[in-house]
């Protein structure tokens, strides 16, 4: 279902293939898991690892020692040995049995930057848990355990991924536990929105941005940071940096103010498409995001504007989060 | 098993988790080895073990991969050098040991420390080509249970702690006791090797041996050690039947006896029970190896068991020598029907006495025939009455025999025990004209009651003999019987009982107390050994078709094989099953909360069940609000629920709340099933 969001295999990719079509024609009978899943009986399986089929092995030749020198106590030992293994099955599936996985948001990040994929591990079946690990497309993350009755948060890296908002691959949680003999894993449809934003040009170099088309009157100066403005106070807004919180002011009145920069002293800034000099639309998207990363530093009210997008000239964090949103989601006019 | 590769020598190793683990559980692994491997292999075990913790101690790189190499090459020459081979059981035991040593020194992942723990495993299981003891199964035990814990820390994830390791390894063992047993019962045995011979040279066993000297049984007299345990279908037989034939001797050479190389095993000598009534009994018998080929066999045999064969002289010789613990069953019967008479070859055989031995003992025995004529058992007579009185004494502690050793027992020491009488009286009949031969075996024994066994120690060897009487065949006597009766009515025990001098084990009362302690504890180990061989390593096709016999089941069938094992193993996991319920964790619950769950099961009816973010009174609220009829019982429900959840109340109080919310989930019980009477629901 999510075949095109996994990571490109590298080689075998004739393989590669295969396995997918067989992962999920497996999987097939399975909904998609959402923000939660529960680890049931109908979606673990197991099979020997390498190891595994390595004792298998030496149980093999320990048998035909037993046999060929029928010798009792050799047969006990191997038969102990096979009784360890077998075991160690239903430990390992055990294992994985009943875990309650909740999928926590995953951190908006610039494009090439890590991103971290963390699940909430939830034990309710009363016995700890032991070296779980998550998988997700080529990377596994480190193996992590859960008292009976607790929780934890299980992590792996996700591959990079370009601009833009995704989805998450199938992950797969997994566990050797107790011999590495077998292993145990799920395939979990956790989802939820990953999203890169452009990658910002450098910092500190001048943004090759036009000084250009003032449509409204209001100066278009990115790269200058403006000196901050401390005449006016005025009531808090949702949305106001905490920094500007005026905690004197607030003491006395006992209402929140904050610091009113900009929006009357300063004009808004506009960070327009049209000003930015170069022809890629991934490289003009990189500099308004290092416009907008530079102008939320600063106090001045700013506003983005992109072919079919505007965003109205604001200050604070959550303007901030909008403007890279919108450019990360921003789709290039294809002219 | 050693990995060659291109060794990225340059930083030292990485921490390992279970490295520790392995370096401490691999020693314990090979210990028992280190009894019959030569001591260069236990010095390079030693020395790898020691190389890695100084490699780690020292922060140093592991050897690179010519010095591996060289080294494996080396230890592989070494073996051959040593044991002409690299295959065999011991060859191959040492080349096995060896590569596991090497393999410490070259240890770079978690994937070489498996490898060496499956290596482990072999190390344990290789043990058992050397020794079978109970002793060394309850140590295979620990080996094993060190070796899965360091399976399970390699793989566990971070450092677990040794207790933790030690409680999960243990639990896995014992859970995998179960499975063991069934497969070690069920599991099909072929008769035979596969290959080759499993046949192994073993030194240093003792026994009786086939040349019998006056002086030859004194050696084993004070020896211990467990040679032969009974076990008896039905009542054993009195002590004094109890005569355990091994040994046939009729060749002497005028100071010893030798034993009958070369009788056919046709014709069945003729026997005869004397005064004894006949005896019929049947018994399983292990002995201990003897590098020998005889079995011991209560007189007298009816039949060889598989792999032996029954000699004409009544002695049972195995096809190989005997040189690990084996079990045989035996029947003894009295009466053989319709015997030859005695060939012309066997009685001048029988008579045999070469020239000039015994010349005083001759004159006696040429006294005896004029005084008693044809009479042959008026002179056995005779000579026993001659041994029963003074000056003939039985001792263990006999004077060394000089010159003619007949002679010189018979007429001036006149002091010995089993083996002086039993010649001395062959010479006798002999000199007489009477055929007389010299059996040895077993006589007496300790019975065991705690394992309702019979054990018969190397000291209780013993020498008797036949004569051949015309009417009856080979008559058996035990000239000992006639000096020293008790020994024969109640063992070696019975020479103590009459006041001679006994070896400590002999006795059963004046002992110091440590002395006593160390005999029960020998007792009690060897009633273990016995219990051990006898359930555990006897196990053989023959018992395994018995086994399946017993239900019915034919154990050369595969169907009822694979039903056998359905079965139990069906069992077993329905069992399993049953207990993870049983002992599943249940979270811990109190009354209240029990009881607002089942008030919201009963209302799930009216489809007003309880959501999962309501409170009682929230609850309480809602459902009142649908069905005024029961909003009174729910307020109350719900005062009762948050008084017992939240209030610190006393018992008294407590019974009365409890009370409360079984009240109202009565009502709602019958609101809910029967509508009709909806009206007259009684409302609190």
């Amino acid at each position: 279902m999510r075949t095109a969001k996994l990571g490109a295999p590298r080689r075998g990719f004739r393989w590669a293939r295969l396995r997918e079509d067989a992962i999920r024609w497996v999987t097939r009978r399975h909904r998609a898991d959402g923000f939660e899943a529960t680890v049931t009986r109908d979606r673990v399986y197991i099979l020997p690892t390498r190891q595994g089929y390595l004792l298998l092995a030496t149980i093999v030749v320990m048998l035909v020692g037993s046999i060929n020198y029928a010798n009792n106590m050799a047969f006990l030992l191997t038969f102990l040995i096979v009784g360890i293994g077998h075991n160690a099955m239903w430990y390992t599936h055990r294992n994985l049995l009943g875990l309650q996985v909740r999928v926590l948001p995953v951190a908006p990040a610039f494009a090439g930057d890590a991103q971290v994929l963390r699940l909430r591990l939830e034990e309710t079946a009363g016995r700890p848990r032991e070296a779980l690990r998550l998988q997700q497309g080529q990377r596994e993350g480190s193996p992590v355990h859960v008292e009976a009755g607790g929780t934890t948060t299980i992590e792996v890296a996700l591959e990079p991924r370009p601009r833009g908002r995704h989805g998450l691959a199938r992950q797969r949680l997994f566990s050797g536990h107790p011999l590495g003999l077998l292993v145990a894993w799920t395939w979990l449809t956790l989802d939820t929105e990953v999203l890169v934003y452009p990658r910002p040009i450098a910092a500190g170099s001048p943004l090759p941005m036009a000084p250009a088309s003032t449509t409204d009157g209001t100066v278009t100066a990115p790269a200058a940071v403006p000196e901050p403005d401390l005449d006016g106070i005025r009531a808090y807004r949702p949305g106001d940096a905490p920094n500007r919180i005026v905690w004197k002011a607030v003491a006395r009145s006992g209402r929140l103010l904050v610091r009113e920069t900009g929006g009357g002293g300063g004009p808004p800034v506009w960070l327009d498409w049209a000003q930015v000099i170069g022809p890629d639309p991934e490289f003009r998207l990189s500099v308004l995001c290092q416009a907008v990363l530079t102008a939320a530093a600063g106090e001045r009210p700013f506003g983005l504007r992109l072919p079919g997008v505007e965003l109205p000239p604001a200050a604070g964090p959550e303007h901030r989060e909008r403007c890279l949103r919108a450019l990360a989601l921003f789709e290039a006019p294809t002219s | 098993m050693i990995r060659i590769g291109i060794t990225r020598a340059s930083a030292p190793p990485a921490p390992l988790p279970g490295l520790w683990l392995l370096l401490a559980a691999l020693p314990v692994a090979a210990l028992p080895h280190a009894w019959e491997q030569p001591l260069w292999v236990i010095l390079l075990v030693l020395g790898a073990v020691a190389g890695r913790l100084w490699i780690h101690a020292q922060h140093t790189r592991l050897p690179a991969a010519w010095v591996m190499i060289l080294l494996a090459l080396g230890a592989g020459a070494l073996t051959f050098n040593h044991f002409g081979t690299w295959f065999g059981q011991e060859a191959g035991t040492a080349l096995l040991l060896v590569m596991v040593a090497l393999k410490l020194l070259e240890i770079r992942s978690e994937r070489d420390i498996v490898v060496s723990l499956l290596l482990g495993y072999f190390v344990v299981v290789t043990t058992y080509f050397f020794n079978q003891s109970i002793g060394i199964a309850a140590y295979s035990l620990v080996s094993t249970w060190l070796l899965t814990a360091t399976l399970l820390q390699v793989h566990a994830g971070r450092r677990l702690p040794l207790a933790r390791l030690a409680r999960a390894s243990g639990v896995m063992l014992l859970q995998a006791l179960p499975i063991m047993l069934i497969l070690f019962l069920l599991f099909p045995r072929l008769p035979g090797p596969l290959w080759g011979s499993p046949e192994r040279e073993r030194t240093a066993q003792t026994g009786l041996s086939e040349r019998l000297e006056p002086g030859d049984i004194a050696q084993l007299l004070e020896n211990e050690a467990t040679a032969l345990r009974v076990r008896f279908e039905g009542p054993a037989p009195a002590s004094s039947r109890q005569y355990w034939r091994a040994l046939v001797m009729t060749d002497f050479d005028g100071r010893a006896w030798r034993v009958d190389h070369d009788r056919p095993s046709g014709a069945i000598d003729r026997v005869g029970g004397g005064t004894d009534a006949p005896i019929d009994v049947t018994y399983t018998a292990t002995l201990e190896p003897n590098g020998a080929r005889y079995l011991p066999m209560l007189e007298f045999a009816a039949a060889a068991p598989a792999g032996a064969e029954l000699l004409g002289n009544h002695q049972v010789l195995r096809r190989h020598r005997i040189e690990q613990r084996i079990q045989y069953t035996g029947t003894a019967q009295w009466v053989i029907p319709e015997p030859p008479p005695l060939g012309p070859t066997e009685r001048a055989r029988a008579l045999a006495l070469p020239e000039g031995t015994a010349p005083r003992t001759r004159i006696q025995a040429g006294l005896w025939r004029t005084l008693h004529g044809d009479d042959d058992r008026a002179i056995v007579d005779a000579a026993l009455t001659l041994f029963a009185a003074a000056p003939f004494r039985y001792t263990l502690r006999a004077p060394p025999l000089l010159r003619d050793r007949t002679d010189h027992f018979l007429f001036e020491t006149q002091a010995g025990y089993c083996e002086h009488y039993a010649s001395a009286f062959a010479v006798l009949m002999r000199a007489a004209g009477i055929p007389a031969r010299v059996i040895t075996g077993y006589q007496g024994g300790q019975w065991m009651d705690t394992g309702r066994y019979l054990r018969l120690r190397q000291a209780d060897a013993h020498a008797w003999t036949e004569v051949w009487l015309d009417e009856q065949g080979w008559i058996r006597v035990d000239p000992t019987a006639a000096i020293a009766p008790e020994r024969i009515e109640w063992g070696l025990s019975g020479l103590f009982d009459a006041g001679m001098e006994a070896p400590d084990f002999l006795r059963r009362s004046g002992l110091a107390w440590s002395a006593a302690w160390r005999l029960r504890l020998s007792d009690w180990h060897d009633l273990m050994t016995y219990r051990w061989e006898y359930g555990v390593l006897a196990f053989d096709p023959e018992r395994q078709r018995e086994l399946f016999a017993r239900f019915g089941l034919d154990a050369t069938d595969w169907k009822n094989v694979l039903l056998a094992l359905l079965v139990t193993f069906g069992g077993l996991g329905l069992l399993a099953a049953g207990l993870a319920w049983l002992l599943r964790p249940r979270r811990p619950q109190d009354p209240a909360q029990r009881a607002l769950e089942r008030l919201s099961r009963r209302l799930q009816r009216l489809g007003l069940a309880r959501q999962p973010h309501e409170s009682a009174p929230h609850y309480a609220a809602r459902v009142g609000a649908a069905h005024p009829e029961l909003a009174s019982a729910l307020t109350a429900f719900a005062e009762a629920h948050t008084q017992l959840r939240y209030a610190n109340l006393s018992a008294i109080e407590q019974a009365q709340f409890a009370q409360q919310l079984a009240h109202t989930l009565h009502i709602a019980r019958v609101y809910t099933r029967w509508p009709q009477r909806r009206s007259a629901a009684p409302c609190a």
